[in-house]
Formats: structure tokens, sequence, C-alpha cells
């Protein structure tokens, strides 16, 4: 079954914030190759190459999927309400999580930001992941 | 406890509208080809608002549209 625009426009969504952020993290870890000029200008070039490749991403679904392009509806409405629900108790969860951390093992402001982006990440991967499921399975 | 489930007909109807298709009938009630499709599934119950401008489409009553089911 074909994709529609939407569900396309999520995929999309989902892969760059996965990649981009997945690399980022993996630098923070030492796992992947960092560039020069430290931690606030790591953050700020992958926030800068985030919106770069999700607007070049968007525009190619968009061109791609022109005819199908609508409005949304009620049901892409009440999707988007759950999957935000889901989301803000992935944030919310992470949050009381890092809070916890944070007092007990006395976290650097570099951890706790880092930690605290994760959970950001995470809880936007979740509202996609939760618009997938019930636009696939119904709702 | 109770629990139910809405089945339709809107795909006889539609073949029986002159194989109006699920875009045709989409545009009429004002909502994506997509939803319908949901609908016709029964993997989304419209609202009420939809449910009624669907069966005022098909010139139907909207039990000839919808039917609830119980289950015990």
């Amino acid at each position: 079954m074909s994709l529609s625009y939407r569900e396309k426009s999520i995929w999309g969504s989902l892969a760059v914030t996965t990649g981009v952020f997945g690399y980022y993290f993996a630098t923070v870890l030492g796992l992947a190759h960092t560039f020069p000029g430290g931690d606030l200008a790591r953050l700020i070039s992958a926030v800068f190459v985030l919106v770069v490749i999700q607007v070049g991403t968007q525009i190619v679904i968009a061109l791609d999927s022109e005819p199908d392009i609508q409005r949304p509806d009620e049901r892409d409405q009440l999707i988007a309400s759950k999957a935000y629900r889901n989301a803000y108790f992935a944030l919310a969860s992470g949050a009381f999580l890092l809070i916890m951390y944070a007092i007990v093992f006395q976290m650097r402001p570099f951890m706790t930001v880092n930690l605290m982006l994760f959970f950001m990440v995470l809880s936007e991967i979740v509202k996609s992941l939760s618009q997938l499921f019930y636009y696939e399975r119904g709702v | 406890m109770m629990s139910g489930r809405i089945h339709n007909n809107i795909r006889t109807l539609r073949f029986h509208r002159g194989e109006m298709t699920q875009q045709q009938l989409a545009e009429r009630i004002g909502v994506t080809r997509q939803t319908v499709m949901a609908i016709e599934a029964g993997k989304y119950s419209p609202s009420l608002e939809v449910a009624f401008k669907m069966a005022r489409a098909f010139g139907v009553p909207l039990e000839e549209v919808f039917r609830y089911e119980e289950s015990v």
C-alpha cells in the first residue's frame, strides 16, 4: 500500500531527526568524529544541519506528493493529538529521570543539557512513531 | 462489560451511487481520501458530523450507512 503524503512527511522527519541527532550524540559520547569549536558549536551545528536537511527533505516529499497534499482533517488531528500525548509522557518521564540523576549524581551542566536534549529528541521520535502506528493500525 | 463495534456499508453504497470513488466521497464530505479508506476498513470511527454528511452524500438515513453491534 502506498504511503500518503502525511506518512511520507513523518517518515522523512523521523529519518532526518534520528540521523542528525544520532550522529550528534555519538560525537558527545566520543564514538564519532567531532568538529572543532567546542560543545556549543557542536550543538548549534547539529541544529543548523537538522533544519537545512529537514527543509530540503520536506520540499522533496511535497513535490513528489503534490496531488496528494490535503489540509489535515479530523482523523489527522486526532492522530496528532494522541501522538502528542504519548510524546508528552516520554518527555515528562525523561525530565523526571533527569532531575533524579542530576540530584543523585551531581551531574555536570554539559551532561545535564545533553541528557535533556536526548529526551526531547526521544519524545519527538515517540510522536512520529505514534503517528505512523495510528495511521497504519487505526485510531 | 459491554463493548461494541461499528460496521458500515460505504463500499456498497459507493458502488450503487454510480461507482463513486473514495476521492469523490472524500471531497463531498470534507475529509481526505485516506480517511474514507480508514472508515471503510473499520480503522477509524468518524465524528457525528462526518457520519451525517456521509449519509446525506448517499441520500440515505444514517442507519443505512453505519450500524452498531454490541457484544458481551
